[in-house]
């Protein structure tokens, strides 16, 4: 048996990997270019103190509300400070509680989806119902309950935008997952007496992998939109951390006439990452579903 | 098809219900104290014990939690919803002053989604994979990235720098004074009805798609229907199915869409009210405002999935 599997057992993952980021770039040279640009915002998230050419926070009362210059390249807010700086802080805790919602709720979503999918019954009649109920709230409007319940802060943010992400996890993944269950390998596994624990996590989760990557990217777009509205709202993270959301906010309370580029540089931010992350996730489904290419 | 309808009404009312509890929960039970919620930390410290003991007691926060609930749930059935905190208004006014422009601004947005989404699916499925398709969708995914309240944003900030205009500050009714009415409601209802249209034009083509490959499809055209016929008659209808489902979907844009966007146009509607409730911590009026929005979203995708039977006679019939 194990003489058998040994001559074609899988290349390693990382050249897997490789190779399928090679692949995104000869199959998809656009969703390449938006998956650089993604990472280039990331880039900027994580040496964001190192980029930044003023602190985010300083004010400096000689330059209140001026608009772009030499100096400032984006111009100053009300009380001075840089704006280019804080779009570029702002990303930071953008791609912070991005990364956050999704790893937790698009995550736990699909675990209870895998369940569901994989043990039916009463379980995942219940969960359904759950599920609905969540769905039945407006994405944004759950969050802001929470997170206005919760008090601000960034792990509430977190928290907030994730359990809007649950049930679509939960969904997508329990349908995989009901499929994949009447495929004959997993009967084959079930025939020879593979645990639950085995059957779960050794063959069937590894097939909800592409489906997973596919829902985490575009969630990353959703939970930026939903971070910066909240920010918008004043129930976001609360000032004076930079985030796009509070500036855009900030923006609004500078006066009956906001300065344009108060209100231009950081709603571009919001644009291109989210723009950056959605194509990067299409082409990621155009990769790992070929079904699907060209269908959207 | 009746037992159908009432299943997904009694579902529905289940579903209701199941909402109202989890408001309950997350506006009650999740901030810990109440008045914390309210006053924020740093207001509740400076409370002294006397003071926390009385607004508790006037609040009715004392009462056990399913005695809260309760009365809540008589304050909705009675139709008054309850006080805001802050304001002497009671919810219930506040809907009937506010409600009808948000109403406007959704039903309106629905309608320009539609007048623009379906023509730019139609012109994309038809030509697949030409630079007007291309074109199309990547201004698609583009309107999908973009914050509908950054868009109002700079829409406002430039019709005030090029034209100097800005729209009427207070609410009016289309019956007293349709003009100043429409000035208010036009702006956010394109906002979010090129949010919408952007979802609309992708399922729509995708759905197109599809339905144009289908047998029947080729009969028609086999039998000598002429081309634009046999989109318009045969194969449109059954691609607007999954887009009526999605509109209902998208309802939950356009409902949660319009309180940043309302704020972003200055527009005294009920998305506005929710900015300012979120804004004062005023939570009973946030709890209400929360619960009415789920509803008018559980009970139009009801509408929709009744309409749908209703139009798809594979369900009608069964």
């Amino acid at each position: 048996m194990t003489a058998i599997a040994q001559p074609i057992a899988p290349p390693s993952r990382l050249r897997n990997a490789w190779r399928g980021f090679g692949n995104l770039f000869r199959r998809a040279p656009l969703s390449a270019f938006w998956g650089v640009v993604a990472a280039l915002i990331v880039a900027m998230a994580v040496a964001a103190p190192a980029i930044a050419p003023y602190p985010p926070l300083k004010s400096n009362f000689r330059s209140m509300q001026k608009p772009p210059s030499e100096q400032h390249w984006f111009g100053t807010d009300q009380i001075g400070r840089d704006t280019l700086s804080r779009v570029i802080h702002g990303s930071r805790t953008s791609l912070t509680v991005a990364f956050g919602a999704v790893l937790f709720g698009t995550t736990l979503g699909a675990l209870w989806g895998l369940a569901c999918g994989y043990f039916g019954g009463r379980f995942d009649m219940a969960s359904q119902r759950v599920i609905e109920f969540l769905q039945s709230f407006p994405d944004l409007i759950l969050a802001m309950a929470i997170a206005m319940a919760l008090g601000g802060g960034i792990s509430t943010v977190i928290v907030a935008i994730a359990i809007t992400r649950i049930p679509f996890g939960g969904r997508v993944i329990r349908s995989v997952v009901l499929s994949l269950k009447e495929m004959q390998y997993v009967e084959a596994a079930r025939g020879i007496g593979a645990s639950h624990t085995r059957m779960m996590f050794r063959h069937i989760l590894p097939q909800c992998v592409a489906p997973y990557l596919i829902l985490a990217t575009t969630h990353l777009g959703v939970a930026i939109v939903i971070e910066a509205s909240l920010g918008f709202l004043g129930v976001g993270i609360p000032p004076p951390t930079p985030t796009w959301g509070n500036m855009l906010s900030d923006a609004l309370n500078a006066g009956l006439v906001p300065p344009w580029w108060l209100v231009l540089f950081p709603g571009v931010a919001i644009t291109l990452t989210v723009l950056a992350f959605n194509l990067l996730g299409d082409g990621i489904r155009d990769l790992l579903d070929p079904r699907l290419r060209g269908s959207v | 098809m009746y037992s159908y309808i009432a299943r997904r009404l009694v579902f529905g009312a289940i579903t209701v219900v199941g909402v109202s509890i989890m408001v309950f929960v997350i506006m009650r039970i999740l901030p810990g104290d109440p008045l914390v919620a309210i006053f924020g930390p740093e207001g509740f410290t400076k409370l002294t014990e006397e003071q926390r003991a009385g607004y508790m007691r006037d609040l009715g926060l004392s009462d056990p939690l399913w005695v809260q609930y309760f009365s809540w749930v008589k304050d909705i059935a009675q139709g008054n919803f309850g006080r805001s905190f802050f304001r002497s208004e009671n919810v219930a006014d506040m809907l009937l002053r506010r409600g009808p422009l948000t109403a406007e601004i959704a039903l309106l947005s629905v309608v320009i989604s539609w007048l623009v989404g379906i023509p730019v699916a139609i012109v994309s499925a038809l030509k697949p994979n030409t630079a007007a398709d291309s074109a199309v969708r990547f201004v698609s995914i583009l309107f999908l990235a973009v914050p509908g309240f950054w868009i109002g944003m700079l829409i406002v900030l430039g019709l005030l720098f090029w034209f100097g205009y800005r729209a009427p500050l207070t609410g009016s009714s289309f019956f007293a004074d349709p003009r100043a009415n429409l000035e208010l409601v036009i702006g956010p209802a394109i906002v979010l009805g090129l949010g919408q249209a952007a979802y609309i034009a992708r399922m729509g083509r995708s759905a197109l798609l599809e339905v144009i490959r289908e047998d029947y499809v080729r009969t028609a055209r086999a039998k000598g229907l002429n081309g634009r016929l046999v989109i318009a008659w045969h194969a449109l209808p059954n691609a607007l199915l999954p887009v009526i489902t999605l509109s209902g979907v998208l309802m939950g844009l356009v409902l949660a869409g319009s309180i940043p966007v309302e704020r972003a146009f200055a527009t005294p509607g009920l998305g506005f009210a929710m900015f300012i409730a979120v804004s004062e911590r005023d939570i009973f009026v946030m709890q209400n405002l929360v619960f009415l929005y789920s509803v008018v979203f559980v009970l139009l995708n009801i509408a929709i999935d009744v309409a749908i039977a209703f139009l798809d006679p594979r369900i009608r019939l069964r």
